[in-house]
Formats: structure tokens, sequence, C-alpha cells
């Protein structure tokens, strides 16, 4: 069983995403728009000890790993976790194209080799393996953290909550296999249903995954409910879980939320900061809490 | 406010009420979002499901085996001995499928945009009331947390008397000229942005504040699409004199995602909201809230969803229509008659548009 880092740097802040507020996450969209001023941020955190970086396959992603292995020496012992696919990606292309469209979108948008390999795969679209297709948009996504280390590869949580609606026990079984056999990497799922994703996953036979869901006093974000994930927090937690969303989008002051996630018995966090102040201060109070 | 929408978790389970059987038409992002939804009700079974296209149904084939495919709507309807049918197809096939379903006397939730015109609208609604069941659009802002609170507050009058307001949404979804192709580009298939986002928009301000008399001075603009407009202007005026305006774009790439924002002015202060947060300006005190400036986000009034796919709202209008199948005495919040209403005022911007050219 893979050990999750305590403290990992997530993303949503460096790409206007706020969960609590549009006017805070055109706020960031703005202060983050030089990319220049990302890379400042990882570097601070980097400065500050956290070694670990949850990095979403958005359009900026591509140039941020580019980054970081073009800056090895700086972030030596980095390890990322890579979210994937960016839903809003998909989300765009589906209404332009339709299902099947978006599929031949992104896996055409390759290089000439994988072109190749694509079409020697066949018509797999229309006629093939469902699974082939499923595991050659991992494969996509996966290709701009190439030659960086990471401990595990988690879905992104609209994807992995609506398989999880729609009960396709096999996409489970399939993806935590490949990313296993792949990438020598944890498959990992975000979820706004820890309780049923858990459930759900044992009852699936599967073993090695690891979770990352919104934990806060607030229960925001927490299906069904704040006491379900209590109640799952206290009972014997088959998968290793990171905590995020602990602030609630800023709602919850930061000593009471990394409080409540060490009564939760969770030991690691990924948290959004975007200055050196903000993160230090985390960083300080999780060493107090752990 | 969300409480009027009481969600049912697996454990609330009513099993002296039979397990509703469910089919679903249209097997796009919007119905497999409701494959997930209505699948994880705790009456409910998705029985059925009817879409021509072969890649979705060889996934649903290799991985729901339980569920029987059709690609023929009407079949689906005579063989799946259904309760309830979910509609979730491009908008130009909405009205001959409900007129199905209520000959076979099924209650249906059908995606926005209800029809493609009042008329039809109007038919149907009038259809539905014959029939014994549940009818309900999926204007799904009406289920969002911090609309339903605006909801409240104007209801209660806590602007008093209004006089302005504005009703926009904004979003990326259309972006270069490829994008339009297929039904989404195409008027006559119920795309363009007036019905893909303005019925959102204009229901947002049908709910809040009911139906206005007279829309003037449309533009509707074609930026990237040939068979439809990407961007919408208008003005709307009210009996009572309120009047304001309305702004849709979906071809606004400063949207990470699609955005609907209300204003609303009145004699006590000024309401701003989105989907996340509420700001309410008051010139005097109308507790809990202060004189001035205060704000609410969606942190401080969220009510949780038994199951979270896409946002509380989605689950929350699936969870409404299920229990107003099982309880038709419940008050629908989101009906054909409510739909409708949002339909004539896109008739009426339709309508203005041709006026002006």
């Amino acid at each position: 069983m893979i050990k999750l880092d305590s403290l990992i740097l997530g993303d949503n802040q460096f790409f206007g995403i706020n969960h609590m507020s549009q006017e805070k996450a055109q706020q960031l969209a703005e202060r983050f728009n030089d990319i220049s001023t990302v890379f400042a941020a990882y570097k601070s955190a980097y400065d500050l000890g956290i070694r670990a970086f949850m990095l979403n396959s958005n359009e900026k992603a591509g140039e941020i790993c580019d980054y970081f292995r073009t800056h090895r020496s700086e972030f030596p012992e980095l390890v990322l976790y890579p979210s994937i696919p960016y839903p809003h990606k998909y989300a765009n292309l589906v209404a332009e194209q339709g299902i099947l469209g978006a599929i031949q979108a992104v896996l055409s948008g390759q290089s000439a080799i994988d072109l190749l390999g694509f079409a020697g795969r066949g018509l797999s679209l229309l006629t093939g393996d469902i699974t082939r297709i499923i595991t050659m948009l991992i494969d996509v996504e996966m290709k701009i953290y190439r030659r960086l280390d990471f401990k595990a590869i988690y879905l992104q949580n609209i994807i992995t909550d609506l398989l999880l609606g729609l009960e396709f026990r096999d996409v489970f079984i399939e993806y935590c296999q490949y990313v296993e056999k792949k990438f020598h990497a944890a498959p990992g799922f975000l979820t706004m249903n820890v309780p049923r994703l858990a459930a759900y996953l044992e009852s699936c036979g599967i073993q090695n995954a690891v979770l990352c869901g919104a934990v806060n006093k607030r229960g925001y974000l927490m299906s069904p409910d704040i006491a379900s994930y209590e109640a799952y927090f206290r009972g014997a937690q088959k998968f290793p879980m990171t905590a995020m969303s602990i602030f609630a989008s800023g709602a919850i002051p930061a000593r009471e939320a990394v409080e409540y996630i060490g009564q939760q018995n969770i030991r690691s966090i990924v948290f959004g900061a975007s200055s050196r102040q903000h993160m230090q201060a985390t960083l300080e109070l999780v060493k107090e809490f752990a | 406010m969300s409480s009027q929408v009481v969600c049912a978790s697996q454990a609330d389970r009513i099993d002296t009420v039979k397990t509703l059987k469910a089919g679903i038409v249209g097997a796009g992002r919007m119905g497999i979002t409701h494959l997930a939804l209505l699948g994880s009700q705790p009456n409910v079974n998705v029985v059925a499901i009817a879409d021509d296209s072969q890649l979705m149904n060889r996934a649903l084939t290799r991985y729901r085996p339980d569920i029987r495919l059709f690609t023929d709507f009407t079949k689906m309807l005579k063989e799946a001995e259904l309760d309830l049918v979910l509609i979730a197809t491009p908008p130009h096939l909405h009205a001959p499928m409900i007129d199905a379903s209520l000959d076979a006397k099924l209650s249906v939730f059908v995606e926005k945009p209800f029809t493609l015109s009042a008329e039809e609208s109007r038919r149907l609604t009038a259809r539905s009331r014959e029939v014994p069941g549940t009818y309900q659009v999926g204007y799904v802002n009406r289920f969002n947390d911090v609309f339903m609170t605006v909801k409240q507050l104007i209801d209660e009058g806590i602007l008093g008397r209004l006089f302005t307001f504005r009703s926009d949404m904004f979003g990326r979804t259309v972006t270069r000229p490829s994008s339009s192709s297929g039904w989404r580009g195409k008027r006559e298939t119920g795309g363009g942005c007036l019905y893909e986002f303005g019925s959102h928009a204009i229901d947002l301000m049908v709910y809040l504040l009911g139906r206005p008399a007279l829309v003037k001075g449309t533009s509707l603009t074609s930026v990237f699409s040939t068979d439809a407009e990407d961007m919408v202007c208008t003005n709307v005026v009210y009996s009572n004199g309120l009047t304001g305006s309305l702004t849709v774009n979906w071809s606004d790439e400063s949207f990470r995602k699609p955005t609907n924002k209300v204003e609303i002015l009145g004699e006590h202060g000024k309401i701003l909201a989105d989907q996340h947060q509420l700001k309410i300006y008051l010139n005097r005190a109308a507790p809990p809230y202060v004189k001035g400036w205060n704000t609410e986000y969606i942190t401080d009034c969220f009510t949780p969803v038994p199951f979270y796919v896409r946002g509380n709202e989605f689950t929350r209008q699936i969870c409404h229509f299920v229990e107003r199948v099982l309880d038709p005495a419940k008050p629908n919040l989101s009906g054909f008659s409510d739909a409708t209403v949002t339909q004539e005022v896109i008739d009426m911007v339709f309508a203005d548009a041709s006026v002006e050219k």
C-alpha cells in the first residue's frame, strides 16, 4: 500500500477554480494569468518543504510539466499526483461533436507516430474493444507527465462519480489494473461520494485504490452527508485517503479546518494556496495536528 | 429553502412503494448524467435506454447488460413496461416523444428547452393535465441552492418594489466555426445560443420574476455558427413597470464553464447572484441581513444531496421528479406549465429579432 504525502499542493487556485465563488475564481484567474507566477508559487512551495503537487491535465498543465522537466535540479524530490482528465475540455468537445466525435478528436489530435498506432489499432471506436478506447484515453491524458515521478493517478471526480452512478463496474476494475501495470502507480479516484465509492470499490474486489474527497466540518461537497463520512473514517478504511476542500473554499478558518482533518484520522491533505505565507501557515498547522 | 426538495437516500427507500421502471431516450451527455442520477434513486430501476449511437450502445451492452437497449423509442415504450420516461434528445424531437409518452400514460422528465414553440408547449401542457402523472422540464437552476434562496427572498419582498434586473448567461461552448456542427448548431433542431443557454437565463428570470409583458430591442449575433446565433441581447418589460435585460453568450472564452448571473434592483436594495454566491445590498436591515452589504456563499446555504455527480442541483431536480412520481400531491417546482412561460418568452425574443431585421 502506498504512503500518501501528508501535504500536497493542489492546483485549482492557479487555474481560476474556486468552488465557493466565481468572483474569487476570476481574481485567481487574473492573478495567475502569467504562467511565471504559477512557477514562482511552485518554487515557493518546494522551498518550504512541500514535495508533492496534484496537477490536473488541463490546458496549462503541459507547460507546467515542461517547466518541472527543464528545472529538475530545482525540484529533485518532486512527486506529482496527476488528475485526469480536464472535464471541461471533454464537456465542450462532447457539446460540439457528440461523444464519439469528442473521443475521435482527442485520440486523433496526437503526433504522427501515435496516429499510426491509433490507425493500426483499427477502427476500435466503432467496432473494437471499449476497454481499449479507455486505456488509449488514459495514455493521451498521461502524456504530458512523461519522465516525471508520480505515485498515484487520480480520475477526476466528475468522471469517477458519473461511472459510480452508471455502475460501470468493469471500468473501475480495468482502470485500476491498467494504471498499476502501465504506470506503476496507484489508481486514484477523486470523488464527492467517498463512503459510497469505497463500498463500491470493495464490492468490485479492488484493493489498490487511493481516494481523494472533500472533508470539511461544513459537510460541503460531502455526499450523502457529513455523518456518513465521519462514520466511514471511524471504521477500518480499506483505501488510503487524501482530504481535499478542507477549507470549504475559504469558508472555514485554517486552524479549525486542519484540526478537523486530524480528528478524522486522515494523514494526507491536498490544499490550495496562492501565496507563500498561506502555504507556510498550512504547513505549520499540519505539523501541529499531525 | 432547498429543503423544499427532500432527497431520499438508499436508507430511505420506501419499501411499500413499488420500484419505478424508468426508460431514457438519448444517451448523450445529459442522458448519461441522468442515467447515473436516476440509477442512484432508491425507488427507481432504469430498465431501458433508446439511442441510435453505436458507440454508446456498445458501451452499455458491455457494462450494463441488465439494461435493455432500443434503437426505436416507440418500441421501447411498447415493450419495456415503463412507469416513467426521461427524454434527453435534441430538442426538436421532444414534442413527438412527449406525445407518445402521454399516449402510454407515463410520467415524463424532459430536458430543456421544453419544445421549439410556445404553441406546442401549451398543447402538451394541456394534454398532460388530462393524464395522471408527473411532468417536469430540466430547468436545473430552479434547484440550485443560491437561486432557490434568491427566489425565497424576492417572494418575501426583501427588496420591496422591483425596478430593474439583468439575467445573463455566459460560457465557452462555441469558440470556433467547427464547434457548431451537429444539432447544437442549428436552430431548427433546437440548437443555437438562445435555445441552449438563453433558455436557462430566461427561465431563471421567469422563475424569480414571473412572466414579462414585452421583449424589445433584440439582437441575435452569429460569430461562429452559420445556422444559429452565438450571442443574444434583449430587453424585457413587465406590466408592473419592472424592466431588465438579458445578455447571453456561449462564445465567451473568458468563462471556464457555463455561468448564470442575475442582478435585481428594488426600492430596498439589490441582489447579485450566480450559482455559487449571493450578495445582498440593503438600505435597511432585514434580519438576518444587515444594512449594507451581505455576502452568502454556496457553502453557507447548500443542503447536501444523497449522491453528487455534477452539482447538487442536478441530483435535486431528479429527486424532485421521482418524489412527485411517487406522490403527485407535492407542488411541481419545474412543471410543463412553468416551462411553457419560458417558451413563450423564447418565442417573443425570436419574434422581436425578426422584426428588428
